[in-house]
């Protein structure tokens, strides 16, 4: 019997948890079917949870799911033009008229989502999106010359993670839209995902005995991006996370990472989320979400 | 004698296939090191100034495994130093980052001014005695107490970290920046 996973009309970090509930409902060798015919739009961060999901069940063994493709046609295009449809097409057994990717400078797409395999990967990147970030940083965000590299780097740290401690292939894809809730401003949105050991897993050997009863998949959370800890010894290590959260600070961004059961973010003022949530559906890896914001009083 | 190490070149060297300008990921950091290590043992200049000039990008992975782990791994006994030129305030600014995390320093010249500058793991004093050897040229401790109104104890701890952490060399009781403006 096949069992259906929603994907919300609106898929973001916070709809997200809808489709992980629906993804936990059973195994991963369950024969599926992903339904988006109904959806309208995804941010960075449902396109990459959704390509962890596929990427997880052909891990794990199962049947390759069916992915029903939005119908709306501009939707549907849209999603074909951010890379989405064409990597969905290596987990999922599509259905519905794909249409064929043309050529288009997508100008709020500042990444296409793109697999992250090894550190070449990285590095072309970073290359990649570094003319078009001073672009839109400066542009559209309105701020100053000196956010552009500290985006770049933001970046590459946040990729380098996949490379380091997945263990498997991840996704990174970038965005720039409008964030209606509370700040009603431009934002860039920076998603890096991965279907690895997760967290928890990551930090097992050197933390469980220290934290005691509590540990788990929020306090290993806790460890990598309020404490700084890394599963290596190496004392240089941990500088990646906590860098990127210096130059969140510095231009009023936001970071959440949600990792097997539970979701932990640094909140700026004008986001009213939940600093932590756990006992959440468990979903495999982790998933990065990196918001900048424009500056204020730009349109 | 001071060498000057190109930094893009050895990142060119690490990564022929492309023409990288960011010094990003820890294996290229790693990579970028030991070809700095291959060049400063081959050319056997005391003082090897990296050049960070035609550089964009450098993470902290990179700043990590290139200039920290390379000042790690510098044996204090060998009298050879570290400098860097060619820095962006980006990049002296993730530099001076790690250097702190690791307590560990050295002298730098950015993009936008010829002074050499501190990053790194140094106090109010050591500064102030470093700028003191930059704008006076080389000084004894006599002279270099005068100028800054101190006890020679407080300067003598100064100078020890300026020292220890290879940004002035002392020789025959005198005392100069590993770069001199």
């Amino acid at each position: 019997m096949t069992r259906i996973v929603e994907v919300p009309a609106q898929l973001d970090d916070r709809t997200f948890e809808q489709f992980a509930t629906s993804f936990a409902e059973g195994a991963p060798t369950d024969k599926m079917l992903f339904d988006a015919r109904g959806a309208k739009w995804s941010s960075p961060y449902g396109f990459t949870g959704l390509l962890i999901a596929g990427q997880s069940v052909a891990e794990a063994g199962g049947p390759k799911p069916l992915f029903t493709v939005p119908e709306d046609e501009q939707v549907k295009s849209y999603w074909t033009r951010i890379g989405f449809l064409r990597h969905a097409a290596e987990f999922f057994e599509l259905h519905g008229k794909v249409p064929r990717a043309r050529a288009q400078d997508e100008s709020d797409v500042l990444l296409e989502v793109t697999p992250v395999r090894a550190s070449e990967d990285v590095h072309a990147v970073v290359e990649r999106v570094q003319d078009r970030s001073a672009r839109i940083v400066t542009g559209e965000l309105g701020l100053e010359a000196k956010a552009v590299m500290g985006f770049a780097m933001a970046l590459s740290e946040a990729c380098q993670n996949i490379v380091e401690h997945a263990g498997t292939t991840g996704w990174v894809a970038i965005q720039a839209y409008n964030w209606k809730r509370r700040l009603g401003r431009r934002v860039v949105v920076i998603a890096v995902a991965d279907g690895g050991v997760g967290f928890r897993k990551s930090l097992e050997a050197t933390q469980a005995k220290r934290i005691g009863e509590r540990w788990g998949d929020g306090a290993a959370l806790e460890c990598a991006l309020v404490q700084g800890i890394s599963r290596f010894r190496d004392p240089g290590r941990g500088q990646g996370l906590a860098g990127i959260k210096r130059y969140l600070e510095r231009w009023e961004g936001k970071i959440s990472i949600r990792s097997g059961s539970a979701r932990l973010a640094i909140v700026p003022a004008w986001d009213e989320d939940a600093p932590l949530r756990e006992h959440l559906a468990p979903f495999p890896g982790a998933q990065v979400q990196i918001v900048i914001p424009a500056a204020q009083g730009t349109p | 004698m001071v060498t000057t190490i190109r930094l893009d070149s050895l990142l060119q060297e690490a990564h022929p296939a492309m023409t990288p300008k960011n010094l990003v990921t820890r294996p290229t950091g790693a990579a970028v090191r030991t070809s700095i290590e291959r060049e400063m043992t081959l050319r056997r200049a005391q003082v090897a100034l990296l050049d960070f000039s035609e550089l964009d990008l450098v993470d902290l992975s990179c700043a990590d495994e290139v200039v920290a782990k390379l000042l790690q791994r510098m044996d204090a006994t060998d009298q050879r130093y570290v400098a860097l030129t060619g820095l962006t305030e980006d990049q002296a600014e993730a530099i001076d980052h790690v250097l702190s995390h690791h307590q560990l320093g050295v002298q730098a010249i950015t993009r936008d001014s010829s002074r050499p500058r501190l990053l790194g793991h140094f106090g109010n004093d050591s500064r102030a005695a470093f700028d003191v050897l930059i704008d006076r040229g080389p000084l004894d401790g006599g002279a270099l107490a005068t100028e800054l109104g101190w006890h020679s104890d407080r300067l003598a701890d100064a100078l020890q970290v300026l020292c220890l952490l290879g940004v002035v060399i002392g020789t025959g009781g005198a005392f100069q920046a590993v770069l001199v403006a």
